[in-house]
């Protein structure tokens, strides 16, 4: 994406300056506005002004968190090193089993887990993204699908989950998730947890596109064979995507216990890896801010149609029961559209809509 | 860094003593200010890097330590040639330190040109910024045998250069450093030694008729003319200003040295000569000093993007435009807004203006100045309507830069405003502008004739007519022989009239002839981007500016524009034909001044073919000229330029 225009009167003396994510006084306002809605308004004043509503919306905006913090990792892989995947529940997965099995069987308090947890899937995930030194396109999607497959439908379900033998689920008993000394035993709770995590991952992985490490992650999303050429050890820095990938994803899974009390391998389905690739493909390849409009687009939108769908259940009874497979169709739908008419995701759009502000009333 | 608004903080005015000089207010300036704040930053590399005051005098005493330790006397020659960076800044200033002379050359000047000054101006010293300078340096070295050393700055291209003459700046700064261990005082005695009255530049003004005249300005007459400038319009410490003009030129030199010293100011230095107005746009200075050429060149551009926008947008800028330039015109008769239109000027401020001064860069401007040729009255309304407060200047390099100035309560279109405080300006009996003031130079060097002409009690005789109007507003009619008599007697300024029709964005220059001729006739220049977008969009096909320039809807497309000029001028005044000229007319082919005025003159020898043509019957000219390229090939160009009548 080309870069953003900037107002008159804003210049740099140093690369630091030239490098900051907020460059002016405006983007600096709207970003502590931002922070305020989420920080305060979502979770403190929505549920005392909105009785009706404010909880379910902070269920919903943790429900968009988790699907931007597994979006995260696919982003990263897809979007910055050019990594096709397909099967990053399985990396979810594994950061869910490894927080919960460290939390119950080996007493860790679950800031630690979290760790493990992303060492774990991002070492499990490595594992899996050696094939792509040798297979490339197409044939990364088959290698990333094993990966799903065998992760969670052979050894989670038929080993793992047969831990301790708590049959096909593992529970979590209240009071298992502290965080110091706070237990994490409501949605509002869970929000903060999942704030704090979306704005670590985001922050983390924003700088890190910044260093060395995500310019070669660019060289050989374009051309892994220029980039090679110039220097980049291309099979280090795929394996380095692979583990950062994977490790984002199993903060992801760890943060999904939290909110559920239980884990269960039928949490971490492929559909759920597809799920996260049109969450990317409609929020923006290739951009930090499109993971998250992707995540809210992907969770609104179905949210918005049971709204829409309620008031019409008398004359449908049967509306309410489909209403899986309408969901499902919308995102098969979205998908089309998007890839028709928006095939450069909602985070192009908002940069053309910044441009348009900022180019006006000129085109250029 | 980010926009808005900061504290203003003024520096205190300095009391100019008869011994002040520009190095003695430096050295204070510097000593005030220290390491805490920016005198200077450079584009390079993609970021603004910052030199500290505290630095630009470490380099300045480091170089002129140099220069004394190279063999530089009082009083000697330093001539300056290269584009606007610091170390031409440092240089010029150093020069001043040791007590001489600077002579700024233009950087693009022929060999020919730069041979003349250097020699005429006895120069001991050549600093130059590079490879292109030093050339020229070599090239001419046999000629100015008074030429002891050349100083360069960018080392690109210069590594198997051994000619004893060449010596890089870095090595002159070794050089420096090493005195000052030597002798710490030396510096400080060196600037001490100054006096006000010496000489601190000698400026060659670029002639439209003759060779080039070099006056000679004193440190008092900088010092005085930034002062009363700066009375009127005063300059704050966090004002930015964008230096991307020649230094060579007098309104360069009053705004870095004269007002850049005595308000603080912080100069900026573009990246590359061609960026300049981009790296304008980012810093958005408060103050900027240009040639009316470039506000043309700005209001082009707009124009250009206007037409290429969409109609919601067009319908925007045309409301915005329309309002702003109500409160323009209410402005300039000193008449209250009616509250209505008040209330529409905030909203197209918010909406259009501000907008529009975002583009150009002027989102902070305070004084846009305006000078050297009178910019049309078109382009000047047009800024005030966005919200660019503009201003002409009238001045030259005799009289250290300006004398004349608009008062940002007292604008009005067709004047150049009112004296300086401390100038007294008079209008002699035969209409010449006479002034007077602590800033008139000493004379010209080495040209006692041309003085006694300029200089008559005093009173420095400009050679420009004009009048004071009832306001005591100064009436400038550009060079005196610029005027030109129109087959009914009516005196006539020809600059009026092209700059009306510059203000088409086709059209880049106009040459407007007429001089006791039965008729007037333009010879046009077309904007070969602008005209040649235009040509894109309309699917016309074109493959050089020649023949774009000849296209029949090209020509078409400029009688329009010049149809439209026509119903604002006197009937006599009006342009009855016109050719659209086959090159764009260039400073290096002596058909332009240094500073973009025409060179009437020389363009009628030149252009003989042409000016019999608008004059005959025919409808086409047969060109036979040579061209002369920059690399000094010469080729023949046979054209046919086609002559169009522009109706009533």
């Amino acid at each position: 994406m080309a870069t953003m225009r900037l107002p008159s009167g804003t210049y740099h003396q140093t690369y630091q300056q030239d490098q900051a994510w907020w460059q002016t006084r405006f983007v600096w306002l709207r970003m502590i506005g931002l922070l305020f809605i989420l920080l305060v308004f979502i979770p403190l004043w929505m549920p005392v002004l909105f009785p009706d509503i404010g909880l379910y919306v902070v269920s919903v905006a943790n429900l968009i968190g988790y699907t931007i913090l597994s979006a995260m990792g696919v982003q990263l892989l897809i979007g910055y090193a050019g990594q096709l995947t397909l099967g990053h529940s399985a990396f979810i997965a594994v950061g869910g089993y490894t927080s919960a099995i460290c939390m119950l069987m080996f007493g860790i308090p679950y800031p630690i887990t979290i760790i493990l947890a992303a060492l774990t899937a991002g070492l499990w995930s490595m594992l899996f993204g050696l094939p792509s030194v040798r297979v490339k396109g197409y044939y990364l999607i088959m290698t990333t699908m094993a990966a799903q497959f065998i992760t969670v439908d052979f050894i989670i379900t038929q080993y793992v989950a047969q831990i301790g033998g708590r049959g096909q689920a593992f529970s979590i008993p209240p009071g298992t998730i502290t965080f110091g000394p706070i237990e994490i035993d409501n949605d509002i709770k869970v929000y903060y947890l999942m704030i704090a995590l979306v704005i670590a991952c985001m922050v983390f992985v924003g700088n890190l596109l910044r260093t060395r490490v995500g310019r070669a992650w660019l060289a050989i999303r374009d051309n892994d064979i220029a980039a090679e050429v110039l220097g980049v050890n291309v099979v280090r820095y795929k394996l380095a995507a692979y583990f950062v990938g994977g490790a984002l994803g199993g903060i992801a899974g760890s943060f999904w216990i939290t909110s559920i009390y239980a884990v269960s391998p039928e949490h971490f389905t492929w559909s759920w890896s597809l799920w996260v690739v049109g969450v990317i493909l409609i929020g923006g390849v290739g951009s930090l801010y499109g993971t998250v409009f992707g995540a809210m687009f992907m969770t609104l939108v179905p949210e918005i149609l049971r709204f829409a769908v309620a008031p019409l259940q008398p004359v449908f009874p049967q509306l309410m029961t489909n209403f899986q497979f309408l969901k499902e169709s919308v995102f098969g739908l979205s998908i089309v559209l998007f890839l028709l008419y928006e095939p450069k995701g909602l985070a192009y759009r908002w940069w053309q809509i910044k441009n348009y502000l900022h180019l006006w009333p000129f085109s250029y | 860094m980010s926009r808005g608004d900061r504290a203003q903080t003024r520096a205190s005015e300095i009391n100019i003593t008869p011994d002040l000089t520009i190095p003695k207010v430096f050295a204070q300036t510097a000593h005030k200010y220290g390491d805490h704040k920016v005198a200077m930053r450079e584009k390079e590399f993609g970021i603004w890097r910052p030199i500290t005051w505290t630095e630009y005098a470490e380099r300045v005493k480091a170089i002129t330590l140099g220069l004394v330790a190279l063999g530089m006397q009082r009083d000697d020659k330093v001539a300056l040639i290269g584009d606007n960076r610091p170390e031409g800044l440092w240089a010029e200033m150093a020069a001043l330190c040791a007590g001489g002379v600077a002579v700024w050359i233009y950087q693009e000047a022929l060999i020919e040109e730069v041979q003349y000054i250097v020699d005429h101006a006895d120069a001991k010293f050549l600093i130059g910024e590079g490879q292109e300078e030093v050339d020229k340096a070599l090239a001419i070295k046999t000629k100015c045998p008074k030429l002891k050393h050349v100083i360069w700055d960018d080392p690109k291209g210069l590594r198997h250069y051994a000619d004893p003459l060449l010596i890089s700046l870095d090595k002159v700064m070794e050089l420096g450093r090493q005195l000052d261990r030597n002798d710490p005082h030396r510096f400080d005695e060196l600037v001490k030694q100054g006096n006000g009255e010496d000489v601190a530049l000698l400026f060659y003004t670029s002639g439209t008729t003759s060779a080039p005249k070099g006056a000679l300005l004193t440190h008092l007459n900088m010092l005085t003319m930034g002062q009363n400038l700066m009375r009127v319009d005063p300059s704050f410490e966090q004002d930015d200003f964008v230096s991307f003009l020649p230094f060579a030129w007098i309104g360069e030199q009053m705004m870095s040295i004269s007002c850049g010293i005595q308000a603080g100011l912080t100069l900026n230095f573009p990246e590359e000569p061609e960026t300049a107005l981009e790296n304008l746009r980012e810093i958005a200075p408060q103050v900027m000093f240009s040639s009316a050429r470039l506000y043309e060149q700005m209001v082009r551009g707009l124009q250009v993007k206007y037409a290429d926008s969409s109609w919601t947008k067009r319908k925007m800028y045309e409301w915005g435009l329309r309002v702003g330039y109500a409160l323009a015109d209410a402005k300039f008769a000193k008449k209250p807004a009616s509250v209505p239109l008040k209330i529409q000027g905030a909203l197209a401020d918010m909406l259009v203006h501000r907008p529009l001064r975002d583009h150009l860069g002027l989102a902070r401007i305070r004084n846009a100045y305006t000078g050297g040729s009178a910019i049309g009255p078109d382009h000047f309304r047009f800024f005030h309507a966005i919200g660019v407060n503009i201003k002409q200047i009238y001045g030259q390099t005799e009289i250290a830069g300006i004398s004349v100035l608009h008062r940002s309560d007292d604008i009005k279109l067709d004047t150049v405003g009112k004296p300086l405080p401390g100038t007294d300006v008079k209008i002699a009996a035969d209409g010449e502008i006479l002034s007077r003031s602590s800033s008139v130079f000493l004379g010209y060097y080495k040209n006692p004739e041309a003085t006694a002409k300029t200089l008559r009690d005093g009173w420095l005789h400009s050679g420009d007519n004009g009048f004071l109007d009832d306001d005591g507003h100064l009436v400038f009619f550009d060079r005196t022989q610029d005027i030109m008599v129109l087959s009914d007697g009516k005196k006539f300024s020809p600059v009026f009239a092209e700059s009306r029709v510059k203000f088409s964005p086709y059209i880049k220059d106009a040459w407007i002839i007429g001089h006791q001729r039965p008729q007037v006739t333009a010879v046009i220049c077309i904007d070969y981007n602008v005209t040649g977008r235009w040509a894109e969009s309309k699917g016309i096909a074109y493959t050089s500016y020649q023949e774009l320039s000849q296209e029949p809807r090209v020509l078409e497309l400029v009688k329009q524009s010049i149809a439209q000029v026509n119903k604002t001028l006197p009937v006599s005044a009006r342009i009855k034909r016109f050719a659209n000229l086959f090159k764009e007319l260039d400073a290096d082919d002596n058909e332009l001044t240094r500073t973009k005025k025409l060179r009437r003159g020389f363009l009628e020898e030149r252009y003989q073919d042409i000016v019999t043509g608008l004059y005959g019957a025919a409808d086409v000219v047969h060109m036979d000229t040579q061209i002369k390229y920059e690399d000094g090939r010469t080729q023949r160009v046979k054209t046919d330029l086609k002559i169009v009548d522009v109706k009533e």
